[in-house]
Parts: structure tokens; C-alpha cells; sequence
């Protein structure tokens, strides 16, 4: 997981024992367990470029479009939810052909930070200040 | 959930290598006074103070008088909470990934069976 001021992204990888194509059509379908899609209260789900999908999981709202279908080797959609703050976020998954089978990787990008932001923002301006201090007080010994 | 007010304050308590020591330190060796914290710090005196009052608004710590002493001991509980809201999108995608990956493994072996 990396960090940046703004955003929050997440960044997975699992090999799977299946040909990339195979994997790929795998990740479209909402009966396959595991597909994001899979477990749902409701289901519109129109995986082409441009498509939307709606998912209701728990009370909970989730939206996209697609961006990206490239078989076998992308896809790419946004991602929005009450968990999102109304902020579009990015998943964009690769499929690579490994040995027999496909290296897949999951990157979801774009989460809103607010908080951790906000945070990191006050713990910058803890260390500014101490700096400001410490280069105050040095040249005030100098004078 | 807890509210998001308090996840300003954990964060901003755990942002700075002091307070992370000094917390760490309470989790090692448990309930310790005021003196035995600021003892293996070189820091001001005044400034562990204003360490420990961010780390006791986060709620990451707690005072509590023994005779006429203090002592000051580490709460958990605000941590697991920062790292379980870190880590909602973590865990959402490792669980579907792994059901993933599990389907396509049980898929081979029945291929191999069949």
C-alpha cells in the first residue's frame, strides 16, 4: 500500500492457475465467488467500455463505468460509494501470462484521504514548526 | 465504527517519533511515572508534557493515581480502530481475491479428478 498527501491506493497481486483470457473472462462474470460482483443484493452489470454497473451489497450503494476492456490483458473501471466521499476512484486490474498460469494484479487508486491528509498536514506543520524554532532560536544565539 | 474527529487526533498523535517511542515504551514495560517516561528522552521536560496531553486526547493513554503518585499506561483500543479504517479496502479485496484464486485452484483439481 502506498500513500500519497491526497489519495490512499491499495495494490494486489495473486497468481492464478489459469491462462490470462480464461482469468479474464472469469473476472466479468458475477457468478464466478470472488469477483467483486459476486455477493449482492442487486446487480446492473455492463461490462464494455462506457458500460455502468450499479451494486447494492448491505445497504450500500456502488457505481462505475468502464473505462477500459483490452482482453486478456486490462480492464479498467471507476468506483464510487458513500465510502468513497463521492470521489470517482480508479480499479485497474492486469492480467500477465506467468509460467502456466496469470500473474493478476488489483490496483484500486484515488481513495479520498481526508482525514489521513489532514493529519499528515498537522504532523508536517508539528515538524515545520520545531524547525522554525530551532533555526529562530540558533540565530538569535548567533546575534 | 468510532468518529472521524478522534481519527484527527490518533493520527496526529502517532505522527511524531517521540510520542511513537513513548508509546511503545508503555506497551513494553507497562505503567510508568511521569519521570521514568521523560527519564531516556532528551527532551525538555514541558515538551513530553505536550506530548503526553496529544497522546491522552487520542486517547492512547491514561493516567491514573496510585497514592501520590501517577501513572501512565497505554489503551489500545484507538490504534485497532485507526488500522481496521486503514484497511477496509485491504481487507475487502484480499477476501474476494483469495475466493478467486480458491475457485480457480478447486476448478484444476476437479479437472485433474475428472
Amino acid at each position: 500500500m502506498t500513500k500519497s498527501a491526497k489519495t490512499l491506493e491499495f495494490k494486489f497481486e495473486r497468481t492464478i492457475p489459469a491462462p490470462p483470457a480464461e482469468v479474464f473472462d472469469a473476472w466479468l462474470n458475477p457468478d464466478i465467488p470472488g469477483t467483486p460482483w459476486h455477493e449482492k443484493d442487486k446487480l446492473i452489470f455492463n461490462p464494455k467500455v462506457d458500460g455502468l454497473w450499479y451494486w447494492l451489497i448491505t445497504g450500500t450503494s456502488h457505481y462505475g463505468r468502464f473505462t477500459e476492456i483490452a482482453r486478456p490483458n486490462r480492464i479498467q473501471h471507476t468506483w464510487m460509494s458513500k465510502n468513497t466521499l463521492g470521489e470517482e476512484s480508479t480499479v485497474t486490474l492486469t492480467f500477465e501470462k506467468k509460467g502456466d498460469g496469470t500473474l493478476m494484479t488489483l490496483l484500486h487508486a484515488g481513495l479520498p484521504d481526508a482525514d489521513v491528509a489532514k493529519s499528515h498536514e498537522a504532523g508536517w506543520n508539528y515538524f515545520l514548526d520545531k524547525l522554525t524554532n530551532h533555526f529562530g532560536t540558533s540565530m538569535q544565539r548567533r546575534a | 465504527m468510532f468518529n472521524m474527529e478522534n481519527l484527527d487526533d490518533i493520527f496526529t498523535a502517532i505522527s511524531h517519533s517521540s510520542r511513537r517511542a513513548i508509546l511503545g515504551r508503555l506497551a513494553e514495560s507497562g505503567p510508568a511515572r511521569f519521570t521514568d517516561i521523560a527519564e531516556p528522552f532528551d527532551l525538555a521536560l514541558n515538551s513530553v508534557t505536550k506530548h503526553l496531553k496529544l497522546l491522552e486526547r487520542a486517547g492512547l493513554i491514561k493516567r491514573e493515581k496510585r497514592g501520590r503518585e501517577v501513572f501512565i499506561s497505554i489503551r489500545g483500543q484507538p490504534l485497532r480502530a485507526a488500522a481496521v479504517w486503514m484497511h477496509d479496502y485491504e481487507r475487502f479485496w484480499n477476501k474476494r481475491l483469495d475466493q478467486f484464486e480458491e475457485y480457480f485452484k478447486d476448478k484444476r483439481k476437479k479437472e485433474k479428478k475428472a
